[in-house]
Formats: C-alpha cells, structure tokens, sequence
C-alpha cells in the first residue's frame, strides 16, 4: 500500500508503504479498498503536479499571446498573397497559431520570433494548402531559364527609366496585387518576404528552406516578372510607362 | 572614391536596395549612383517596386479572426493540459487497472 507523506521539512517525500489497518480481514474487500485508497492519493499527487502544470501552460499562453498576437495582420497578409482568398488566409494563420503554441516551449526566446512565425506558417501552406492549389509552375520554376522568363536588363535611357517608375508609383495598390498574385508562387513568396516583411536573404533561405543564392534567383525573376506585367498594366491603361524594350513575353504594340 | 562601373552596380542594386551589401560595397554602389543617371534611374525603378509592393500588401485581419485565435489557443492548451495528465498519472505508483477516472 503505498501513501503520501510529509517529511520533516515539510515537503512532499516519495510514496511509501504503511501496514494495513487491521479492520479489512475479507481479502477481496482488502484488495478493492487498497487500489481506491492508492487511487485517491495518486489523484491527490497528479492534481498537484497537474495544477503546477496548468499554471505553467497557462503562463506560456499568456506570453504566446503578448509576444505573437502582435504579428497576426503581418501573418494574415502574408496568408493572403498566399492563399489568395480571405477565408483560406483566416484559416492558414489560425493553424499557424495553433501550431506555433504547441512548439513554443521549444522557441528560444531572444531569437527571431517573426521568422519564426513565418516558418511555421510557410510550412503550414506548403503541407496544407499548395496541394489543393495546383501551380502549373510549381517544380520547375528555377529551372527556368532567363529568356523564359523574359527579359529586363537590356539598356534603357535613363529618361526611360525615370518615367517607368513614374508610371509604377502611379498604380492601383490593386493592379500591383494583380500582379504579384499572378507571378509563380515561390517568386511571389521570394518578392514577399524580401519587400513586404524586409527579411534578411539568409532568413528567407531559412523560411522557404532553400539555398541563399535560390532566393536571389527568385527574387530577381519575380520582381522582373512584376516589372513587366506593371509595365503591360500601364500601357494598356494609357500610362506613359515605357517597358523594357527587349522581351520574350508576347508581341508588344509600340 | 572607387566606381565600380555601370556592370557590377546593376548586378549589386538589387542586394543594394535590400541591404544585403557590406557597408564598403554600398558605398562603392552609391559612389556610382551619384554619377550614372542610368543606374541611379535603374535604382529609382528599384525603390518604387519595392515600396508599392510593400503598401500594396498591407493587410488588416478581418476583425473575428483574433477571437478565432484566442479560442483556437484555448482548446489547444485544454488538449495539452489532458494529455499531460494522462502522462504524469500513468507514471505513478498503483493499480489503476481498477480505478475509475
């Protein structure tokens, strides 16, 4: 049989055995009473263990929702140029959330908390809802090469250049966000976090788990990619953008 | 003052404008910058993609999304709080193939 005791010092010592109480004689009788007396002091010990770790759990709640709640609008945006619709996004950040909580006993603190975030939350996309959303680029996106893609570097006059961005600065925070959703998804990201959350080149090679020098890539593709379809944008609509003036990416009217 | 040329400016703007340049290559970058009318237009080209896209992606959570959160959290630190108890029982001394929960 075993019980709590307290030792001298007034803690809480390990279970130890006691006689019977002389009373019990049947012994099924002694084997029923003696598992409900062991049961009662194990409910007594694991409350107390329990109690110590709900306060705990409840503690580590507290700080999650003070320290990561702050990025939820950060988190939703990025959801939203990932998903591309709104309830989808909602449920991409509740999840990250979610999944954020239950591995934040391992977060160190002091680190980087937002790429943190975003890994989960790029990760959470990535298992979750890429597979629901088929990208026809997906796969082979870096293996790409530059004319495939277009391109923006030949030489333009300075003047050019000068009204090109001009005719960006002028656009529709929706025909900007046309057109990001429009590029392939891991230059999309790539643009993302580099321009929209201001990450570090190593950190998005962390989040998006690939090498530094494929994020360059990607960065570099996807912003030319946006280059040109703002520059599309604006010609259609009568802007006085020029566009590069060398590019594969269908017949051009000027 | 050292410039580094209109090749290797239009190579590095990129990493220029995202501050992944050491501080000696961005001022070679931006030595070039004060003379070259084309790269610093490149570079202006650069700047505003970069800040359109940034106020174009500012975003605010629909309004129930934190409430979702908060509740999300709090079923899972219930879930979390039933399996550790599981855990720290099980690990006890006693006959709990005759308890009752």
């Amino acid at each position: 049989m075993t019980t709590v005791t307290l030792d001298r010092t007034g803690e809480r010592a390990r279970p130890t055995a006691v006689p019977f109480r002389p009373r019990r004689t049947a012994s099924h009788r002694r084997v029923h009473t003696r598992s409900l007396d062991s049961r009662l002091m194990i409910d007594t010990t694991s409350n107390e263990a329990s109690q110590a770790d709900a306060d705990e759990l409840a503690e580590r709640r507290r700080l999650f929702q003070e320290q990561a709640l702050p990025f939820m609008d950060q988190l939703y945006g990025a959801a939203m140029r990932m998903t591309r619709n709104p309830a989808d996004a909602s449920d991409l950040v509740q999840e990250t959330f979610v999944k954020a909580f239950a591995a934040f006993a391992q977060f160190e603190q002091g680190t980087n908390l937002k790429a943190w975030l975003y890994r989960i939350l790029t990760n959470t996309f990535i298992n979750v809802y890429r597979k629901k959303q088929r990208d026809p680029y997906q796969g082979t996106i870096d293996e790409m090469e530059d004319w495939q893609l277009g391109g923006a570097e030949s030489a333009t006059s300075s003047s050019r250049r000068s009204a090109e961005a001009e005719a960006i600065d002028r656009m529709p925070a929706s025909a900007v966000k046309d057109a990001l959703q429009a590029i392939p998804e891991d230059f999309r990201l790539a643009v993302y976090f580099a321009d929209v959350e201001g990450f570090a080149y190593q950190e998005i090679a962390d989040i998006m788990k690939t090498p530094v020098g494929t994020v360059m890539s990607r960065l570099h593709r996807g912003r030319r990619l946006l280059r040109e379809l703002l520059a599309d944008y604006a010609r259609e609509r009568g802007m006085t953008a020029t566009v590069p003036s060398t590019t594969t990416k269908g017949a051009r009217d000027d | 003052m050292t410039d580094c040329g209109c090749t290797k400016a239009q190579e590095e703007l990129e990493e220029f404008l995202h501050n992944e340049l050491s501080a000696e290559q961005c001022q070679d970058i931006r030595d070039h910058l004060a003379n070259c009318d084309d790269c610093s237009a490149e570079h202006l080209v650069g700047v505003t993609l970069s800040t359109k896209v940034k106020e174009a992606c500012r975003e605010k959570a629909p309004d129930e999304l934190r409430d979702m959160i908060l509740g999300a959290l709090e079923l899972k630190a219930t879930a979390i709080s039933g399996r550790r108890g599981d855990a720290s029982a099980d690990g006890r001394p006693g006959r709990r193939s005759t308890g009752v929960r």
